[in-house]
């Protein structure tokens, strides 16, 4: 009798022991299959903000880290896309705002790396990087908020709706946050385009 | 008409700047690198990690084994417990008692063998002898008084 009940246990046991093993498997592969799906898309965002490819990559690491700490919950998510992009801007933000400010030098030389240069000088190139450094420089005057929706609003691949997810904001504070950005930042541009203007004369 | 459109040419080129960005490829061999790292993540300890065991028809057998070869060591556990426990004698309870012995700091002034006495306490009062010593003191006014009015005459 008492053997038989020794017995039952260890069965118990070792059956749970196989389930566990199957479902450890199982979300080890969605887990892969998450970085070969979006682990790109999560660098291009990443790289958006921090405009620094190692530190990009090594966001993309911490995000895949979390997942993973988090990977019984990975089935209760709707949507991964969404869900992933959220996390890794989560990430860079704060990254962001514990880094130093970068000198706009470091972005030209950067940019004039990474930039598509086919068909052009490189006295072009340099000149399309300088320009690109500018601009951004100016695009991190904007306050917070608007900046953030500003450069979401970059990827084409992500819609009004999908950027309200990922800052956790109404789809129409979305669209009047991007509205007063684009005001904002068409006003400094023009200014220092006057500006320009005015010492070359 | 003018200014708006510039204005829309300014905006369009701030955007067209961020659009570029976001369009820049991954870096080759991204993938992999994420996928490695994964690997050579610590992954969270798990409490019960016992080994898969493959169905066999003698599956009974082997728990049956593994079920005694448990109260085995359990057997044995125990009973090395039991004979250290016969085998211990209680020591017995001294009849000194030992005084933590007082360690001079090295170096420093030293008291010079002097040895402070505790002041002496003053015991209770008890209230009849309160009492008793008020009534006293109260006759002893009495016949003062007596005396010093006899006096002059």
């Amino acid at each position: 009798m008492g053997t038989l009940v020794l017995e039952q246990a260890w069965m118990a046991t070792t059956g749970s022991a196989v389930y566990e093993e199957m479902s450890e498997r199982a979300s080890e592969q969605a887990l892969a299959a998450l970085v070969e799906q979006y682990a790109p898309t999560l660098y291009r965002v990443a790289y958006s903000v921090l405009r620094q490819a190692e530190d990009a990559e090594d966001a993309v690491q911490e995000t895949f880290l979390r997942v993973m700490k988090h990977r019984e919950t990975l089935g209760e998510v709707r949507d991964h896309r969404v869900w992933l992009i959220r996390i890794v801007w989560n990430i860079v933000l704060d990254r962001k705002r514990r880094a130093k400010t970068r000198p706009e030098t470091d972005d030209v030389a950067e940019l004039a790396r990474v930039l598509p240069a086919e068909g052009l000088s490189a006295e072009d190139r340099a000149a399309a990087a300088q320009h690109h450094a500018h601009v951004l420089a100016m695009v991190e005057t904007l306050p917070a908020k608007e900046k953030e929706v500003l450069e979401l609003s970059a990827f084409e691949e992500l819609s009004s709706v999908e950027i309200a997810e990922v800052l956790e904001i109404t789809e129409s504070s979305v669209r009047s946050r991007l509205f007063r950005a684009r005001n904002l930042m068409a006003e400094k541009m023009g200014r220092a385009r006057q500006d320009r203007g005015g010492s070359n004369r | 008409m003018r200014e708006n459109e510039v204005k829309v040419g300014e905006m369009g080129e701030a955007e067209a700047t961020l659009r570029l960005i976001a369009k820049l490829p991954a870096p080759e061999g991204l993938v992999g690198r994420v996928q490695s790292g994964l690997r050579a993540a610590p992954k969270d300890a798990r409490v019960l990690d016992w080994p898969v065991v493959a169905e066999s028809s003698h599956s009974w057998l082997n728990g049956w084994v593994r079920g005694a070869a448990a109260a085995a060591i359990v057997c044995l556990v125990a009973g090395g417990a039991w004979q250290i426990s016969l085998r211990m004698v209680p020591a017995g309870g001294g009849n000194a008692t030992a005084a933590p012995v007082r360690v001079r700091p090295a170096g420093g002034f030293s008291s010079a063998g002097a040895m402070r006495t505790p002041d002496t306490l003053n015991g209770p009062v008890l209230k009849q002898e309160q009492k008793k010593k008020a009534e006293d003191v109260k006759k002893k006014g009495g016949s003062e008084k007596k005396s010093a009015e006899a006096g002059p005459r």
